[in-house]
């Protein structure tokens, strides 16, 4: 269950940033996970949900998982494209190098707090 | 009415750091570290057998990643190498704090290959990086050709896929060519192996490969 440690560490996160900006309650946690991550945005929740009481501040609060496609560019000619059932291969010139743009993504975008 | 505040954190921050420091150990003991992963009964502690008895033991260190039992490091022990056991609990992976902690168990001096033999998971083990030099996939025919496809991650991040138990090939649907092509669509970048731990087919080439790895 790797989301319980990210949960965690989604917590620590959100705790820090709103002890230094002096929030009374955080209300909202906006999350970007890039779709080769896996992740399971209502396991993620769960876990969340659950780590979130050892804190008053963030206790309640609501996560919220944008997950972010596949997109890749290619090596060889530079065309960006997004990526379609995981098939790593240029539309335009069928080279088999890319590199990925999006989809690694693993972070706390922003809080939303009062 | 609420006030956004930016965060843009990486939630694996703290495991990438622990990782990047990893690296600065292995590299200056000049040991080249896999990361070995598969799903659970695909053979890895069964191949690392095969391997050990291949390669000069004082030059191997192996962590032995595991939930609950120590049974894969006993296994390993009668080799005479350097090993240390993780017993993870209830987590599913190796992580870069794990490793990193490990280390200091650990002799590296003499030590051209490290082998970090992660839990039996296809999913969480991928997420963690812990510094490696290459992620090897170990993946048995008696799995399904599908593997890579369900599991994207893993395969995307692997230098080596290994299939294994091949010498089980002719009572089963599997096909190799299938598999591969799945694996490929994720990877073009990734090198494939096939191995019988049981008859011995294609360790050499494995073995070959590792040591091609292992400097001076």
């Amino acid at each position: 269950m790797h989301e319980m440690g990210l949960a965690q560490n989604i917590l620590d996160i959100v705790v820090k940033t709103a002890e230094q900006n002096q929030v009374d309650k955080v209300v909202r946690i906006n999350v970007r996970a890039g779709q080769l991550r896996g992740i399971v945005p209502e396991q993620l929740q769960f876990c969340f949900g659950f780590v979130a009481r050892e804190s008053s501040l963030v206790d309640g609060a609501e996560l919220v998982i944008e997950t972010l496609p596949i997109k890749g560019k290619c090596k060889s000619c530079s065309h960006e494209f997004s990526v379609e059932e995981y098939r790593f291969v240029c539309p335009e010139c069928e080279h088999e190098d890319i590199d990925v743009l999006q989809g690694m993504e693993l972070m706390v975008s922003n809080i939303e707090a009062v | 009415m609420p006030i956004k505040i930016q965060v843009l954190n990486n939630i694996l921050e703290m495991n990438d750091s622990y990782a990047a420091e990893n690296r600065r150990v292995f590299e200056a003991n000049n040991s080249f570290a896999m990361n070995i992963m598969s799903s659970p009964g695909s053979g890895k502690t069964t191949l690392l057998e095969r391997t050990l008895e291949r390669l000069d033991p004082s030059r191997v260190a192996i962590i032995e990643g595991d939930m609950q039992t120590t049974k894969d490091a006993e296994r390993l022990e009668r080799f005479g190498c350097q090993i240390v056991q993780i017993s993870t609990g209830n987590a599913c992976h190796l992580d870069g704090k794990m490793i990193h902690d490990a280390l200091s168990d650990l002799d590296l001096s003499d030590v051209r290959l490290l082998v970090i033999e992660n839990v039996g998971n296809l999913v969480c083990p991928a997420e963690f990086r812990v510094g490696e030099d290459a992620k090897i996939v170990v993946l048995s025919v008696t799995e399904g050709e599908d593997k890579p496809l369900k599991y994207p991650l893993m395969f995307r991040e692997a230098a080596v896929c290994i299939f294994n138990k091949i010498d089980l090939l002719p009572y089963l649907d599997f096909s190799l060519e299938e598999a591969r092509e799945n694996a490929r669509q994720i990877n073009p970048q990734l090198r494939f192996l096939s191995v019988s731990c049981k008859t011995g087919e294609g360790l050499d080439a494995w073995t070959d490969w590792l040591k091609s790895k292992m400097k001076g």
